[in-house]
């Protein structure tokens, strides 16, 4: 059974056996969508961005007032004319330094397998299929499709006026449909797959691996946004330095976001041994962690996460050679060894800290599987130099503190618009 | 407020002391018992130490560090000299493949013996009775670790006289045991006894097959004793007391004297017994807080929260505060209809450990 919570721009419940009904009402509404100029749907969504953050009933959820940020029509213009490589190549045919023409052209119908760990997932997944005209279905966790919806309504009823002609937000709701389903079901899952001519995944290894194991299409297109791992760095002469504390805080916030279970999150903080011992530093941390507001202080914190935070913290109190510093609840907890590792994700604001000699011994540990890096480097060119290592050894995102959780495109290395459409050329 | 001590606690008509009155009188054995511990295992010392305990100055039950469950699995958690221990109990758990580890010394194992006879008396008089098994003799194999079903049978067999076990194992299945439910039916008629099984066991094993059958039990008196999960059986859409009804019938005895109870390999010898209300009564030598499991803090009345198992039964190892995986909620204090003085409380089932994490799972490849 296919519970449906929007299609055709209609926000009401509808149960359907397949998705024929769904995908043929998207696929024949996804035309207006491409026929909006997209100097109009950012206009459509720079205003969506603004009204968002006034709604009250979806303002104060983790990560709404960074969607209002992040619509501005100057990041959206940004976003596509480095995904698009140029301005207009998805507007229409246009000459390139070769003997033809190239026009950036929808793949048609995206559907997006939504992870739950981050409630604005679903929308900015979303959206990247709305910037590049494709009509979208969307499995979202029950937990999180009233978040999209509540948004999706916002777009519905937004209008906005260019080159005197009036546009609807309605004309890219109406290329959306909300869909849930029991992912363990194969029957609907391969169906949903096959509807897709490009696939977007977030999600664990066990759900990435099997949704990309489903049937689909020949042509279709599959982008995994698959587990990730984030942590940082600190050199000597950064935590030396004036800027330090500053950062500190930045990497508290960076941990609180999302109670710590987006692949951004920071799990582990290395620190190059300096004048202030680790504990010093685990000292520092917990002024800024009881200093964070109290929204992001206080998470609802899951059975398992609880379970996983009290093992944890368990394991540090008992273990001579460990050290901790915790509150007196579960809201945050500091763990402090000297095991060079990435630890395994306790999530709810668990950050384990630890000291190296010389931070480069941090570069081996990178994977493949390590998405973002807070990197604080006071020497510009000391900073560029551990960049070149790390990103070779498979880093996707440098970043400072605070900017881990910035959804800039690239994300996992990929330039999500030029992969959500066909890139098609005109010779004469 | 006088203080009893431990014996006397075991002495004691069991649920016979209010709630306040009994806190009173376990915190001091509590103090001196982690003194002790102290003292004697480093782990335990860094674990007061990093959270500034002073174990002589603990104000209350609830400021006593509660141990989280699954560290048995990874630290020696002995409380006495080496040379004290007799036995190590392993428990295997189904979370992973690590057993938990359990110290047993003689005092505790003779203090656990006395406890679980101290309880059972409640249900079952002075007297040891015959102890029928719903389950297969394999189970009571000492060289195996402990499990959940394991640990019922091994804790409550303290009280048995004589033990028979009606399920044996054929092929890895479980099935009936004829001929020794005939030679119970025949040799017990009119003698006094007590059953535990798994619950899940007794429902979807010993009842499906025996309900057609007439095994012509007679007994004097029978209790019947079952713990486990009920999720599988909800899913059946098996109330509790249907389950009673028809267990009791198969038994030719009362409904009321079916018992759910409640208990784990780490604190053997305290066992949380259904009253006929329904709800688990705490023994003398034992309390239980309900903690919220985001703030840690006790819970009140009928909010769920995580169960703190506290004893004073064991002098090698830390069993005076162990923070178990399982959700229940207190239903009230000293108040129970069924007369038991102390808090009472419900299980409500494991913690949800399993949860789609994203993302942002692992980092392992």
């Amino acid at each position: 059974m296919i519970t449906c919570q929007l299609l055709d721009g209609k926000f009401q419940e509808r149960c359907f056996a397949d998705f024929r009904e769904i995908s043929e009402t998207v696929e024949r509404n996804r035309r207006k969508l491409h026929d909006l100029p997209l100097e109009v749907i950012i206009a459509l969504l720079a205003k969506l961005g603004r009204s968002v953050i006034q709604d009250p009933a979806i303002n104060s959820l983790d990560g709404v007032s960074y969607i209002s940020l992040w619509l501005r029509k100057g990041n959206l213009e940004k976003i596509c004319r480095l995904n698009y490589q140029g301005p207009t190549y998805c507007e229409d045919f246009t000459k390139t330094e070769h003997s033809f023409e190239l026009c950036a052209l929808p793949r048609g119908i995206v559907c997006h397998w939504i992870a739950n760990n981050v409630p604005t997932l679903a929308f900015f997944s979303v959206v990247q299929a709305v910037l590049s005209r494709n009509g979208s279905l969307v499995k979202a966790p029950e937990a999180n499709i009233s978040t999209i919806a509540r948004i999706l309504r916002h777009l519905a009823e937004t209008g906005v006026e260019v080159a005197g002609k009036s546009y609807s937000g309605k004309d890219i709701v109406n290329s959306i449909a909300l869909v849930s389903f029991d992912g363990k079901d194969n029957n609907l899952s391969t169906r949903f797959s096959m509807a897709a001519d490009c696939k977007i995944v977030w999600g664990g290894s066990d759900a990435v691996r099997a949704v990309t194991a489903l049937p689909q299409k020949d042509h279709c297109e599959t982008i995994p946004f698959g587990p990730k791992y984030s942590f940082g760095v600190f050199d000597r002469e950064f935590i030396e330095s004036d800027r330090f504390e500053g950062a500190l805080a930045a990497a508290v916030k960076d941990i609180a976001i999302f109670n710590q279970a987006a692949c951004s999150s920071p799990q582990v903080y290395f620190f190059e041994a300096s004048k202030y011992g680790i504990d010093e530093i685990a000292k520092k941390l917990r002024y800024f962690f009881e200093k964070l507001p109290e929204k992001l202080k206080r998470q609802p914190v899951s059975q398992g996460m609880a379970s996983r935070i009290i093992n944890a913290r368990g394991h540090y109190l008992l273990d001579e050679s460990k050290n901790i510093v915790k509150s007196d609840d579960l809201s945050w907890t500091i763990l402090i060894d000297e095991d060079v590792k990435l630890e395994e994700p306790v999530h709810g604001k668990t950050i384990y800290i630890k000291e190296v000699g010389n931070i480069d011994r941090v570069v081996e540990l990178v994977t493949r599987k390590v998405q973002a890096m807070s990197v604080c480097i006071l020497d510009e060119c000391k900073k560029r130099a551990f960049a070149s290592k790390v990103a070779y050894k498979g880093v996707d995102r440098i970043v400072p503190p605070g900017r881990m959780h910035d959804f800039d495109l690239p994300w996992d290395g990929i330039l999500t618009l030029s992969r959500l459409v066909r890139w098609v050329l005109l010779k004469n | 407020m006088s203080h009893l001590s431990l014996n006397t606690l075991l002495a004691t008509e069991q649920y016979s002391l209010a709630d306040a009155e009994k806190k009173a009188s376990l915190l001091p054995v509590i103090r001196e018992q982690l003194a002790r511990a102290r003292e004697n295992n480093r782990h335990i010392r860094s674990f007061f130490d990093k959270q500034g305990v002073d174990v002589g100055r603990i104000p209350t039950l609830e400021e006593v560090p509660p141990m989280p469950v699954q560290m048995f699995k990874y630290f020696d958690l002995a409380t006495c000299p080496q040379e004290q221990i007799v036995r190590v109990l392993k428990s295997s758990g189904t979370t992973n493949n690590l057993a938990s580890k359990v110290p047993l010394s003689k005092i505790t194992t003779a203090n656990q013996i006395k406890a679980v006879n101290a309880t059972l008396s409640g249900y079952l008089g002075k007297k040891r009775r015959v102890f029928l098994v719903i389950d297969h003799p394999g189970i009571n194999d000492h060289r195996l670790e402990l499990t959940a079903r394991t640990a019922g049978v091994r804790g409550l067999s303290l009280y048995a006289r004589k033990m028979h076990f009606l399920l044996k194992e054929n092929n890895g299945k479980l099935e009936l045991n004829l001929p020794e439910i005939e030679a119970v039916a025949r040799d017990c008629a009119g003698a006094d006894v007590y059953v535990f099984g798994f619950t899940y066991i007794i429902w979807s094993v010993f009842y499906q097959q025996i309900r057609d059958m007439k095994p012509g039990f007679k007994f004097n008196d029978v209790r019947l004793f079952h713990s486990g999960g009920w999720k599988k059986l909800e899913a059946q859409q098996v109330s509790r007391a249907h389950f009673s009804e028809e267990i009791a019938k198969v038994f030719g005895g009362s409904k009321s004297k079916v018992h759910d109870f409640y208990g784990m390999a780490e604190q053997t010898g305290i066992i949380f017994v259904d009253c006929e209300q329904g709800n688990k009564h705490v023994p003398n030598f034992s309390h239980v807080i309900i903690r919220d499991w985001q703030t840690l803090k006790p819970c009140g009345v009928d909010e769920p929260g995580l169960i703190n198992v506290m004893s004073i039964l064991s002098d090698s190892y830390y069993c005076q505060s162990i923070l178990t995986e399982d959700i229940g909620y207190l239903v009230g204090l000293d108040d129970c209809p069924c007369g038991r003085k102390g808090r009472y409380f419900r299980f409500k089932s494991r913690m949800e450990k399993v949860e789609v994490r994203g993302c942002g799972d692992t980092f392992r490849a």
